[in-house]
């Protein structure tokens, strides 16, 4: 797009208009949400949307810490205890780290790199919908009493023998969230390479805009291969093939090679997003620029490129023999040190700054200081003969909890509470917010610390319960007490999320004196995002800005009048060139609601009486068909 | 003035570390409290036999420098909190982009621990992946839905959830799985060896020690999981040979004879 403005001309505020009216009359209320292709709202319903399934998630996970507190207790039954751990660990990776990601994506990318959307607005409406219909489909057991029950990872042969179609709906449902992961990685790449400002070359980019560069990547190369492995589990389970049956030439250890090969790229899916949230908020709150920015970006994408060379390490017992378990053991210590690397650089971020205590800044540290306990737990795994005895124990529980909730949850609340105000135009409560974040600290210590200590004594993960007398019971009764902390903590957030909603103090459109893109326009920003296109004259554009040395080298602020902010932004002349924005369309609804529909009829048109189901298959293609084609065909932009 | 505000600083300093001393030493209370289970059934940190004893061994080689680091680092952490926070009308500060020569620093010195690390994991792999010289006894283990078997190919003898071996004789599992993966372990003996379906996959332990050890399958494997357990019962070489004396004649009510072996005896 960049090309496509030749030279920084202001823009009339009324031709700016003219899209938005258009969207208002076109579609009104709730309609103007299903048919927005508003990076904006996409964002808030991405992360509304993850948060409802961070509830759900997380009510799994308290019933699992019940049923643990005390030895042979039976709140649920075993086969109840197995559906609720596998939904917790498929909801909180698929349904709300990767979406959380992602509204983040959706919210800040175009702001943070100076455009007014993404390069396929429709698209971004589409994995959407794609994403929530999945997370539905996913979920769908809950109504009918099948619900996936072999863990989130589904070794087979365990989850093609698994009964009823709780695999079914674990298995197609995330094939449908893989499409949407795979659409929105191809459409954040193009956004990033194409969409820049002027003067935005990709060492002037925001290291949040990198990694979510590096992780769109590591998205749409990952997701193929699940999308193997799970093709292979669809014909095991619907037509008994044999991809994992060793009786007939199978092989179980397929798909763990595949889900692994998958899935540690995936880790990096998950944690990268929140290593780039947190790059953006250190500086800003030590209002220092981040340290060593090269060795931060390098650093993430090595951590792209190494992560597809240690899956194994997910399968040292499986018996690989010793020099592939030396080797992936190796390559596990190495991406240890690109990881350090970033620990460091924040560290030297913080050093010497002006550091201002507020709560992005309080989540952002605790990512930082969790992130350090679960990389070094992470270290003793690629250690592999001690891994022998952590594998599969509680001990590993508490590493990927200290990395996926001391790390990428930590992070992504610190990115709510940074950027809460961009969107809504409202601070969220800083003192309610430090109660959130200790009470969130507290209790996250006090439930995922104690599971080292409970592998080391032995614990396998996923025991329905357990006898006396193992040395287990105290730490358990800490973990669970603690998880009740962390229940307290979400429900102080909830509410200051939505008290500061309605009467929450007004933020003006840079009120931490940030650094980046999005602070130089009004909170919340209009839907065009930017009047003027804005020319990038260097990293920390907004700051540059603001703050120039003066003749003794000192940081002063640029004298008023001077100083090219908001105002000066919107106060711009009457002529100016057209503003090119996306007209709102409910065709990508209409596409992503042939996708279950195809997935409910695979499922159940085998069963005895499943024939009303089979229609369901080339139905679903058709509304899909409608859908693509009524959106190839509508006209897209005014 | 300057000095006031100086000294002001470090006592805040000091009774902010000082406030966080007792969460810290809670931590490594709780983290030295598992060595001193030593009754536990299951603890890792208290092996009866020379592979878990390595094991041990290595985790710890590893896990003091690791706590070593996370205690610098998470320090630092908190310094900087604490010395660089905003005071009242404090200048922007200065704007420093790196510092090339401490970030390769940085990137080195990790580089180097990992490689140390390395070399003990290489080498203990290697221990492990080469089964002792000497006699052997083999054991094949099947892990099924939701019990195992141990098959004694050399005695002709085949047991159920109870292994029973000589002490300090090297001992060789030969692991498979009938229906769905499952996976061998006896944490105080040797780490874990899965039951694959189709496969076989070898690990050898001893136990030095008499004495009755609690094991349990540890690769999810369905709704019985959880009560998948078995035992391992380490005998003298006399008492092994009447109890194998016994199996062989067919007095199968001896194999659950022994479960309260005490190690004292």
């Amino acid at each position: 797009m960049a090309s496509a403005i030749p030279e920084q001309r202001p823009v009339s505020i009324g031709e700016a208009l003219r899209g938005l009216r258009h969207e208002a009359a076109t579609y009104k209320g709730i309609l103007s949400w299903i048919a927005t292709v508003d990076h904006k709202r996409i964002g808030v319903m991405y992360g509304i949307t993850a948060f409802i399934f961070f509830l759900i998630g997380g009510l799994e996970a308290m019933v699992i810490r019940i049923q643990l507190a005390q030895p042979n207790q039976s709140v649920v039954d075993p086969q109840q205890y197995n559906q609720i751990f596998t939904m917790h660990g498929t909801t909180m990776i698929f349904l709300v780290v990767m979406p959380m990601s992602a509204a983040f994506f959706n919210l800040m990318v175009p702001l943070m790199i100076g455009a007014r959307d993404v390069a396929f607005p429709r698209l971004n409406a589409f994995s959407y919908w794609v994403f929530l219909l999945g997370a539905l489909f996913l979920n769908f057991g809950w109504i009918t009493g099948d619900i996936p029950d072999s863990g989130w990872f589904g070794y087979a042969p365990l989850s093609v023998q698994s009964l009823g179609h709780g695999m079914d709906f674990w298995m197609l449902g995330l094939q449908i969230l893989g499409i949407s992961s795979m659409a929105g990685g191809f459409n954040f790449i193009v956004t990033i390479l194409n969409m820049r400002a002027p003067g935005m070359s990709l060492f002037r980019m925001p290291v949040f805009i990198w990694m979510t560069l590096v992780t769109s990547f590591l998205i749409i190369l990952a997701m193929p291969v699940i999308t193997i492995a799970l093709f292979e589990l669809g014909f095991d389970r619907f037509f008994a093939a044999n991809f994992f049956n060793p009786e007939n030439g199978g092989d179980p250890l397929l798909w763990q090679h595949l889900f692994w090969l998958f899935g540690h790229p995936e880790v990096y899916i998950l944690i990268l997003p929140a290593m780039g949230i947190v790059s953006e908020i250190l500086p800003t709150f030590a209002r220092k620029p981040l340290f060593g920015y090269p060795f931060v970006v390098f650093s993430g994408i090595l951590i792209g490129f190494i992560g597809w060379g240690v899956w194994a390490h997910h399968m040292f017992t499986t018996g690989l023999g010793a020099p592939a378990n030396a080797a992936f053991g190796v390559s596990t210590m190495i991406i240890a040190v690109p990881t350090g690397v970033k620990i460091f650089n924040w560290l030297g971020t913080l050093w010497g700054g002006s550091i201002h205590l507020a709560t992005p800044l309080l989540f952002a540290v605790g990512m930082v200081a969790m992130f350090i306990i679960g990389g070094l737990s992470g270290v003793t795994h690629a250690v592999v003969p001690s891994d022998f005895q952590q594998q599969d124990t509680y001990y590993v529980v508490a590493h990927f909890h200290y990395v996926l909730f001391g790390g990428a949850i930590f992070g992504l609340f610190s990115g709510i509470y940074y950027w809460f105000s961009k969107f809504t135009g409202r601070m969220l409560s800083e003192g309610i917010g430090k109660v959130h974040f200790w009470l969130m600290l507290a209790g996250f210590n006090l439930t995922f610390f104690p599971h080292h200590m409970l592998g080391l004594l032995g614990m396998p993960r996923r025991i329905y319960s357990y006898p006396e007398g193992m040395g287990w019971d105290v730490y358990n009764m800490i973990s669970t007490v603690g998880a009740f902390v962390i229940a307290a903590s979400m429900l102080v957030f909830m509410f200051n999320f939505i008290r500061s909603i309605k009467r929450g103090r007004r933020a003006s459109a840079d009120p931490w004196d940030g650094r980046t893109l999005e602070w130089t326009i009004p909170s919340p920003p209009p839907p065009y995002n930017f009047a003027t296109i804005p020319v990038v004259h260097a990293r920390d554009e907004a700051w540059h800005r603001k703050y120039v040395e003066d003749d003794q080298g000192r940081i002063v602020r640029v004298p008023a009048g001077a100083e090219h902010d908001v105002e000066s932004h919107e106060a711009a002349g009457a002529e100016g060139h057209h503003i090119h924005m996306p007209l709102p369309s409910i065709f990508p609804l209409i596409a992503a609601i042939g996708l279950p529909m195809i997935a409910f009829g695979l499922t159940y048109y085998q069963d005895t009486h499943g024939e009303w189901a089979l229609p369901l298959i080339p139905a679903g293609v058709v509304v899909l068909l409608i859908g693509i084609f009524g959106w190839g065909l509508e006209p897209e932009a005014e | 003035m300057f000095h006031i505000k100086n000294s002001r600083t470090r006592f805040g300093v000091m009774s902010q570390v000082a406030r966080r001393l007792p969460l810290f030493l809670l931590l490594f209370l709780l983290l030295l409290a598992v060595g001193c289970e030593t009754d536990n059934p299951q603890n890792t940190f208290a092996p009866s036999g020379d592979v878990a004893d390595k094991l041990r061994d290595l985790y710890l080689i590893v896990m003091w420098p690791l706590i070593g680091i996370m205690v610098v680092v998470e320090g630092l952490l908190v310094l900087s909190l604490i010395i660089f926070r905003q005071k009242r009308g404090q200048a922007v500060p200065r704007q420093t982009h790196g510092n090339t020569r401490l970030e390769v620093a940085w990137t080195i010195a990790p580089a180097l621990f990992l490689f140390v690390l390395a070399i003990p994991t290489i080498t203990t792999l290697r221990d492990l992946a080469t089964v002792p010289d000497g006699d052997v006894m083999e054991i094949e283990v099947t892990g099924r839905q939701f019990s195992w078997s141990f098959r004694y190919p050399n005695e002709e003898i085949t047991t159920t959830n109870q292994l029973t071996i000589p002490i300090n004789q090297t001992v060789n599992v030969t692991t498979t799985g009938v229906d769905v993966i499952h996976s061998f372990w006896v944490p105080k003996l040797a780490g874990k060896a899965d039951a694959v379906p189709g496969r076989s996959n070898a690990m050898w332990f001893n136990a030095t020690e008499p004495g009755t050890y609690s094991g349990q399958c540890a690769e999810f494997c369905g709704v019985g999981h959880w009560e998948m357990t078995f035992t391992v019962v380490a005998m003298t070489q006399s008492d092994f040979d009447n109890w194998l004396r016994d199996q062989q004649a067919g007095n199968p009510n001896s194999n659950t004879s022994d479960l309260t072996w005490h190690p004292e005896e």
